[in-house]
């Protein structure tokens, strides 16, 4: 499997920056549709949302509505939007529209976080699916898979990526419903609809499993929906799938088929969490409630990879588990690869060339973008040896950064023509200071010696109060609201935009058809009677 | 491109419909330089934007009531939601929140797309009207092979 991967990519090898970020923009509905799947089904939605549902029960769910609404927001809100507008990444579209490379500058730096965090859950999976299926250890394990991964994309760029995808797709939603399907049938819990049928078993489950509100309160809730909600609407790497469309038609009815693609996972989660959950208890001659408390309570590594313990549990073949870790495996690298594209070309489009060395070749841009994976690469595999929290959690974290920082400036920059500078700027430096502040609050503490002398404990949160409001899971509950009120008000104090900025937010919202290969920006430049200047770039 | 721009001197008071007929509706949009119309969210200047925003305000109220009421009823009325069960056997908090929540989002996903493509046709705009390398549209499969050069420059 990993040896088609390799293949493929090197089949699809390109240098040329066009090909390498956005593909030269021109892929259908479905095929888009499942690369937006693929990108988004990380380990976190094959293997963490499964655990989430198996070890946190309810407060899972908030995972499963979160990872998946969140869709129809980006769909009304921003995809043809996105599209007309025409920019390749995040950075671009946020320096375009409010002409400051400093507001590039964040931007680049907050995809990089994004990444950077994203990335350490995937890199999390890998490594437990290694210690549990293949009974290697975990640190190695990470070591070889990010290897594969990181030399996989030096080798290729976004277009070998994109033909990957949906192959990805189809080899993990296969691997995933077999599990699903199998694990039911053979053990007597479902037949034909085990997304459904797995309801019949949840009272005989602890009451963990189902009880509203048990391991987290309605706001922590709430809170952690919200974030996932909006951090897909901020989400560079799922973003820049509009780019490779030829309409914003094919951009509105590809995120239609994605969320589809996504749904036919998310059906099934609860479904395998529910069997594994049961399996667990069944093997180890434990009572349901047993599960959850005492001595052989099911530990985080274990709810981690429960997608591929209850086939295990279920006694299946060995070349069947295999096949259902493969799925997971596949799941975590199209991410990766997805979300290490994205920070290279974060590096060496959008800080690189546009503010150290603007007379950059293409091939120095290449360069500096494949140096870029690499060195993420190795930070991501260090970090992932001892993560902080489950594999679901940690991808949670992204998802409140991009919600508080990212989202707000796409939806204001193209709702709200008059959203200025000033403004993207405040509140991009608001949002990330308060996610920023929310992790050394309630994560570091783990891992720095002082800041835990001073939380008192290593698992304490330095300030309680701003931990129980603001914890980093769900930071956009406060943060978006926050960040959006400081844009507005100092947008509102401070000069308009440029009118050719106006314009192209206009002509994102203009319904004529746009050219597959044009941008807002040739448009504004080309339309002489409107008494604006060319914009300049 | 806007190639028959109307310099309307009132351009920012645009003209009230009640969505006419579609020749109205098109005749209006050609009438209509869109690159002179203030964009805000909440004050839609254009015939078109007005329209559109119905359908998006619309499909986010229910949204907002799919993935976020259930959970809410929960809490207020936790009793009530757990003692009912829905076929077969899930409790109703648990059903409501886990399968009719992203599902009711799906289906409110497809009615926006279809939604929008109808104001296509409303105001007369061809999405396929535009020279591009390929036919948009759904259902065009085949693996889009555009301007992408394979034979880049090699390292």
């Amino acid at each position: 499997m990993m040896a088609s991967f390799l293949v493929i990519g090197y089949v699809f090898k390109v240098a040329d920056t066009e090909g390498m970020w956005v593909a030269g923009r021109g892929i259908g509905n479905i095929e888009n549709g499942m690369a937006i799947g693929a990108n988004w089904m990380s380990a976190a939605s094959y293997l963490g949302l499964a655990g989430l549902v198996a070890l946190s029960g309810f407060y899972g769910l908030a995972f499963i509505v979160g990872w998946t609404t969140g869709y129809f927001v980006l769909l009304i809100f921003l995809a043809a939007q996105m599209r007309r507008f025409g920019k390749y990444t995040a950075p671009d579209f946020v320096a375009d529209r409010f002409n400051s490379p400093t507001a590039r500058a964040l931007a680049a730096f907050t995809t990089l976080l994004i990444a950077y965090v994203y990335s350490v859950g995937q890199a999390r999976g890998m490594g437990l699916v290694g210690q549990y299926v293949f009974g290697l250890d975990i640190v190695p394990m990470i070591v070889v898979m990010m290897t594969i991964t990181v030399g996989y994309l030096a080798l290729s760029g976004m277009l070998g990526a994109t033909k990957n995808m949906a192959v990805q797709y189809v080899i993990l939603i296969v691997a995933f419903l077999a599990g699903v399907y199998v694990v039911g049938f053979t053990q007597g819990y479902s037949t034909i609809l085990p997304q459904i049928e797995y309801g019949a078993l949840i009272d005989e489950l602890s009451r963990q499993f189902s009880a509203p509100f048990e391991n987290s309160s309605y706001y922590v809730w709430i809170a952690t929906a919200f974030s996932l909600i909006f951090g897909t609407c901020g989400l560079p790497h799922v973003l820049v799938r509009f780019y490779t469309v030829e309409n914003e038609r094919t951009a509105r009815w590809s995120t239609v088929w994605g969320l589809f693609f996504i749904m036919l996972l998310y059906w099934g989660a609860p479904a395998m969490a529910a069997f594994g959950v049961d399996l667990f208890a069944a093997v180890n001659n434990i009572s349901p409630e047993a599960v959850y408390t005492g001595e052989q309570a099911m530990s985080g590594a274990e709810g981690d990879v429960i997608v591929v313990l209850a086939a295990q549990f279920a006694n299946l073949p060995r070349w069947f588990v295999g096949l259902v870790a493969a799925g997971g495996m596949a799941a975590a690298i199209a991410t990766t690869a997805g979300l290490f594209i994205t920070a290279s070309s974060a590096v060496a489009h959008d800080i690189y060339s546009e503010l150290i060395n603007p007379d950059a070749t293409q091939r120095q841009q290449v360069l500096i973008g494949r140096a870029t994976i690499v060195v993420v690469g190795a930070l991501v595999t260090v970090t992932a040896f001892n993560p902080p929290a489950l594999i679901g959690e940690l991808v949670a974290y992204a998802f409140s950064l991009a919600g508080t920082v990212l989202f707000p400036m796409f939806f204001l920059g193209l709702w709200w023509e008059n959203t200025n500078r000033q403004g993207a700027l405040a509140g991009m430096s608001v949002g990330l200071l308060l996610w920023i502040g929310s992790i050394f609050n309630s994560v570091l503490p783990s891992y720095v010696g002082f800041l835990a002398d001073v939380a008192g404990g290593p698992s304490q949160a330095i300030i309680p109060i701003y931990a129980q409001f603001v914890p980093p899971i769900g930071a956009a509950l406060v943060g978006t609201p926050l960040v959006f009120l400081v844009t507005i008000a100092v947008s509102m104090a401070t000069p308009e935009p440029p009118l050719e900025t106006k314009q192209m937010v206009r002509q994102c919202h203009s319904p004529e058809p746009m050219g597959q290969q044009q941008t807002a920006e040739d448009i504004v430049a080309d339309d002489g009677g409107s008494g604006g200047t060319p914009a300049d770039d | 491109m806007t190639d028959d721009d109307t310099h309307d001197e009132t351009a920012t008071a645009s003209v009230e419909t009640d969505g006419g007929t579609v020749t109205d509706a098109a005749q209006q949009h050609r009438n209509t330089d869109y690159l002179q119309q203030e964009v805000n969210l909440l004050s839609p200047s254009t015939a078109f934007m007005r329209d559109h925003l119905r359908v998006v305000w619309t499909g986010f109220i229910a949204w907002a009531l799919i993935v976020f009421g259930p959970v809410t009823l929960t809490a207020i009325a936790p009793e009530t939601m757990t003692s009912i069960t829905v076929p077969p056997g899930f409790p109703l908090h648990y059903f409501s929140v886990a399968f009719a929540g992203p599902t009711g989002a799906l289906v409110l996903a497809f009615w926006y797309a279809r939604k929008r493509d109808a104001l296509d046709e409303k105001y007369g705009i061809d999405p396929s009207s535009v020279e591009t390398s390929s036919q948009g549209g759904s259902g065009d499969t085949d693996a889009g092979d555009a301007a992408a050069t394979d034979g880049g420059v090699e390292q």
